[in-house]
């Protein structure tokens, strides 16, 4: 029998959101399926609840708040920054656990000081999870993309590898497969003879004539999403991407960079460390990670609780730095789970850039957790 | 009773009668040629029930047949978690069927599923939307998609007939679809990836993972005397 009462605790949940200056917002359960297949992928249509309106509109139930909150936030054009918080049910199918639950959470948009905002949103999530679960001791787990992309970029390979890897970032085998490929160049097959010789020869103007005569003949042209032009373009990128490859020292350094996993405390140290044995550019991305830490300490974030992991992070292209787990100490179960999303509110149609970070609480598991102590 | 689901008619079905005609468990229609009950001559306690191809393979997963025989394609397309709900028992060497990626063959820059993951990253970014799918076969496209290759920036848009036409009349970019022979792609211009066979399906002999199937004599012989046909 699913759990369909509030939980007991949701009341102090809702003191600390207010207290930590939040504004409770709520969105309907009925959400329209298309902003959430378009922005987190398909992979999703399986997880979620969908129906059909009359009219064949593709609906969903509510399977999380960022998004709703988000079109919410685009559609009400308050302005920003904006700190929201929600509590209300989520569905998913799911294997293990109920498939209506409840989640809780803030979003956090619109503030440029982006360490300032990351430090902010873990420390408010761990005071979540502080104020429902008194006298546990909890994990952080972040990752941070930013450095692996400034890890990437500074071993010089070519944009389109920078792309790939950046994109396989927290699918370890995916990415393991990708860093064997990179240690020999690759053959480019299935090339026509005729193709072959032009993208030899340079000859884009020719190669791109053949391409919409041929686009033309099969009638293809009319309705061809990808140009002649496009397509004359990525042949040449695919050409470099093939030619490409890292010698063992480098291989060596991206394959040392993943398997860094230490205390949040030490981590600045070890990240410079790194960069110079390796003799890497990384002073950008240094700077910009020291300074969340710094944040993080300021804004009384307990440092020695965090553990930063290089290779942790997710495979979605609007999650751009931070991503955060916290469960408790010693325990698996993950209570919170957040990060920075900058690229999601362009996605969703916002005319301005507006930076964001947040995290969701697993009200479910949290239950489950107080009940076990 | 033992109930055995097979397709009503077409090539699979004479195909399926064949193959239990030599299993010494020949197939009579109970009443006329048409009706959708059989039985098995010698084998009182089974029945035969002929259904389409798509219905057998849900029935199976439901449990509602014991035994059924149907496309690998439709069983894993029709049921998630396909190998704890039924089991492959054999494999019927007929109706030979691939699930495939398949390009504009005029994409010369694309040849591999690595290819398609580059080009569906930029896609949006190139053409403001994401790179769209025409397929009937969700579940094995993502699969394939997010599981096997980590793309996960697409969008499927559901075809249930001439999925093969999509890219040319712009319903979609590319198809995932199934082939035997490759001339339809053919003739559509499409070109499958090297790495973009998904499943290589033919028609199955599949049990429903029953409980009450443990220890019965008569699965234990039906199984064997199918395997000892092919």
């Amino acid at each position: 029998m699913p759990m369909t009462d509030l939980p007991g605790f949701s009341g102090e949940l809702l003191d600390v959101f207010a207290a930590r200056r939040t504004e409770r917002v709520d969105t309907p359960i009925i959400q329209p399926a298309e902003p959430f297949l378009d922005i987190a992928g398909e992979d999703l249509r399986r997880r979620i609840f969908l129906t059909e309106s009359e009219r064949g509109e593709s609906l969903c139930l509510r399977p999380e708040f960022t998004i709703p909150v988000c079109r919410r936030h685009i559609e009400k054009a308050t302005g920003t920054p904006k700190r929201y918080a929600y509590l209300g049910t989520v569905f998913r199918q799911r294997r293990e656990g109920e498939n209506e639950f409840y989640q809780a959470g803030i979003e956090d948009l619109g503030d440029k000081d982006v360490a300032s905002a990351d430090a902010r949103v873990v420390a408010d999530a761990l005071a979540c999870l502080g104020k429902i679960l008194p006298g546990r001791a909890f994990a952080v787990t972040m990752g941070d993309q930013a450095v692996f992309e400034a890890v990437v970029a500074a071993l010089g390979l070519p944009v389109g590898w920078q792309r790939r890897l950046v994109r396989a970032f927290g699918q370890t085998e995916l990415l393991e497969k990708m860093i064997a490929r990179l240690a020999r160049p690759e053959a480019m097959a299935g090339l026509t003879p005729e193709v072959e010789t032009l993208l030899d020869k340079g000859d884009d103007a020719a190669l791109e004539t053949l391409i919409t005569a041929r686009m033309d003949e099969t009638g293809y042209l009319t309705n061809a999403s990808r140009s002649p032009a496009d397509i004359v373009r990525r042949l040449k990128e695919k050409r470099l991407l093939a030619a490409a490859s890292l010698d063992a020292g480098k291989l060596d350094t991206l394959k040392e960079f993943l398997s860094l996993n230490v205390s949040l405390r030490y981590a600045p140290g070890v990240l410079a460390d790194f960069a110079r044995a390796a003799s890497l550019p990384l002073n950008a991305a240094i700077t910009g990670f020291d300074a969340r830490v710094a944040a993080f300490a300021n804004a009384g974030a307990p440092l020695a609780d965090i553990t930063w992991r290089a290779a942790f992070g997710r495979p979605l292209d609007y999650y751009t730095g931070l991503v955060f787990e916290i469960t408790a100490r010693g325990d698996h179960a993950v209570l919170a789970g957040g990060g920075r999303y900058d690229r999601m509110l362009t996605l969703l149609g916002a005319q301005d850039h507006i930076p964001a970070v947040g995290f969701a609480l697993w009200l479910d598991r949290i239950e489950k957790a107080r009940a076990s102590s | 009773m033992i109930t055995i689901a097979l397709p009503s008619k077409g090539r699979m079905k004479e195909d399926a009668s064949a193959i239990f005609e030599r299993a010494g468990m020949k197939i009579v229609a109970v009443g006329n040629d048409r009706s959708y009950r059989g039985r098995v001559e010698g084998w009182d306690d089974v029945e035969i029930a002929f259904l389409s191809a798509s219905e057998i393979s849900r029935e199976v997963g439901a449990g509602t047949v014991d035994f059924g025989v149907t496309g690998e394609d439709l069983v894993r397309e029709g049921l998630a978690d396909a190998d704890a709900r039924v089991e492959f028992a054999a494999r019927l060497g007929f109706g030979h069927a691939d699930v495939i990626v398949a390009v504009p063959d005029i994409w010369f820059d694309v040849e591999t599923m690595a290819d398609l993951g580059d080009v569906a990253a930029e896609f949006r970014a190139r053409h403001g939307r994401r790179l769209a799918i025409a397929t009937k076969y969700w579940r094995l496209t993502q699969q394939f998609f997010s599981g096997s290759h980590g793309i996960q920036l697409y969008r499927i848009v559901e075809s249930l007939g001439a999925t093969e036409g999509a890219p040319a009349a712009g319903q979609a970019d590319i198809i995932v679809d199934i082939t035997s022979t490759g001339s339809t792609l053919r003739a559509n211009h499409l070109k499958i990836l090297s790495d973009g066979v998904i499943l290589r399906s033919q028609a199955c002999f599949v049990r429903a993972r029953k409980p009450e199937h443990e220890g019965n004599p008569t699965v234990e012989r039906i199984v064997a005397a199918v395997r000892a046909a092919l």
